[in-house]
């Protein structure tokens, strides 16, 4: 068994969705173009993932476990329909910046993943603890990810120009290529860094 | 079979509390998004109309339109919030606003799925200043007559000029009290002999004389003009006959010479009455 430490560290470093399981990085390539957006998507995400990890793990002994899929789906989709909702009412912006992708949370397979391999098995505590380590660990990918393409692809940073004028700001990364070029990056270096750790 | 009512029970229950819960936010966020919705649209108008102080909402065949009022509580114009079916899969959404005197201020495409590169034309300030803004209730607001045509686009153009047109009758004929001139043709009733009437053609007036025997047009002569020969010519071949056939207003225009042969029409229409 994990430490309390361990369960919540596991999401951010060893077992991150992003950089180390390569898990939901549909939404990761497509609103990573600036930091705001990404970090808004990691939160958004993460509110998802705690509400569906808290309802999977309260409602594990009733649900029978032949029907437990179209269960989770249903309480994903609540949670995603009320961040919908709420970001369409509160900030406009970030909604229409991340449009289709809000709706798309409901099939990101780290959210359906953490409900199927964790919050069914678990106790309502620690599946909480689950999903901040993961959730925070996605936000994190995402927002490293969209802090280098933003300052490489825009020049700006959370929309504040860092760079100067000087400073001829490469298209490629803000496109969807891009995307994959930054990741593969980022994804290699951490695979770096970890060896260094001696952690597999 | 117990299982399986089980199961059922269970995904309704869940179900239901998710549905529940969904429209309890629903209930909350959205007079919050509509509030929101309300402010940009009213932001829009203010581009319309700079001195707008308050809009009333009236709704006329599914449709939204705005009554602009100004500080001291006259109407300064009205906004239609229109749709307009072009070449995408969805109709081409956007704002059209006319002032008291029937005159076109402004124009908002608010979204659209017409083709990049052609069709979106529609959406850019350049095309909607110097086509649409300034038609007014009276002008013919069509393509090859006051709008030009754009090869290629003809489909998304037609789709949204001849939106613009019924919005603008909508609202000249629900709001400003404006009356479209009927242009009918009918000598059943007219005394034996020669008149004479003027229509409007492209450039100017157009005059022509119609001799009426036994309640019936007989011919149609042109008087003068002062639209371009080429085109008008074509018009002038045609129409007399066409009208003289039909003995109404109901005949088919020369295409590429529309406005020539409407004048022609309004002429005739304009000498038996």
């Amino acid at each position: 068994m994990r430490t309390i430490a361990q369960e919540f560290s596991k999401g951010i470093f060893v077992e991150n969705p992003v950089f180390r399981l390569l898990l939901g990085l549909c939404p990761v390539l497509a609103v990573s173009i600036t930091a705001f957006n990404a970090f808004g998507m990691g939160i958004a995400a993460t509110f998802v993932l705690l509400g569906s990890n808290i309802v999977v793990s309260a409602i594990k002994d009733f649900v029978p476990s032949r029907v437990r899929i179209p269960a989770f789906i249903l309480i994903i989709a609540t949670f995603v329909t009320i961040v919908d909702l709420t970001l369409n009412a509160f900030l406009p912006d970030l909604h229409e910046a991340l449009g289709i992708f809000i709706p798309l949370i409901v099939v990101n397979c780290m959210i359906m993943g953490r409900a199927e391999a964790f919050a069914r098995k678990n106790t309502i505590g620690r599946s909480i603890i689950d999903a901040l380590g993961v959730g925070i660990g996605f936000t994190i990918a995402l927002t490293v990810l969209g802090i280098v393409r933003e300052i490489l692809g825009a020049g700006t940073l959370f929309g504040f120009n860092i760079v100067g004028t000087a400073f001829e700001p490469m298209g490629l990364l803000a496109s969807p290529p891009g995307a994959f070029i930054a990741l593969g990056v980022l994804v290699a270096l951490f695979n770096v860094m970890f060896k260094r750790l001696g952690i597999e | 079979m117990r299982e399986g009512l089980r199961m059922a029970v269970t995904l309704l229950i869940i179900g239901g509390v998710c549905g529940g819960l969904l429209s309890a936010v629903n209930s909350y966020t959205e007079p919050i998004i509509e509030e929101r919705q309300q402010r940009e649209f009213l932001e829009a108008l203010e581009g319309f109309f700079p001195e707008v102080e308050e809009a009333e909402e009236k709704e006329i065949n599914d449709q939204k339109y705005f009554i602009a009022y100004d500080a001291a509580g006259n109407e300064i114009g009205v906004v239609a919030q229109a749709r307009a079916s072009g070449y995408g899969d969805e109709p081409i959404r956007y704002d059209l606003a006319v002032d008291m005197e029937g005159e076109i201020v402004g124009i908002r495409v608010v979204s659209h799925t017409e083709t990049p590169g052609i069709g979106d034309f529609i959406a850019e300030e350049e095309w909607q200043e110097q086509q649409i803004v300034g038609l007014t209730f009276d002008d013919e607001i069509a393509v090859d007559v006051d709008v030009d045509a754009i090869s290629g686009a003809t489909v998304t153009l037609r789709g949204i000029v001849s939106s613009i047109r019924e919005e603008v009758d909508t609202i000249g004929m629900e709001f400003l009290g404006l009356e479209v001139e009927v242009v009918e043709i009918d000598p059943s009733a007219v005394d034996d002999g020669t008149y004479t009437g003027v229509g409007t053609g492209f450039a100017d007036d157009i005059e022509v004389e119609v001799t009426v025997s036994g309640g019936e047009i007989t011919d149609i002569e042109i008087i003068s003009h002062d639209d371009t020969p080429d085109y008008f010519d074509q018009a002038a071949a045609e129409m007399p006959g066409r009208i003289i056939e039909a003995q109404s207003h109901d005949v088919e225009m020369v295409s590429g010479a529309t406005a020539s042969a409407e004048g022609i029409v309004e002429a005739v229409a304009d000498a038996l009455n």
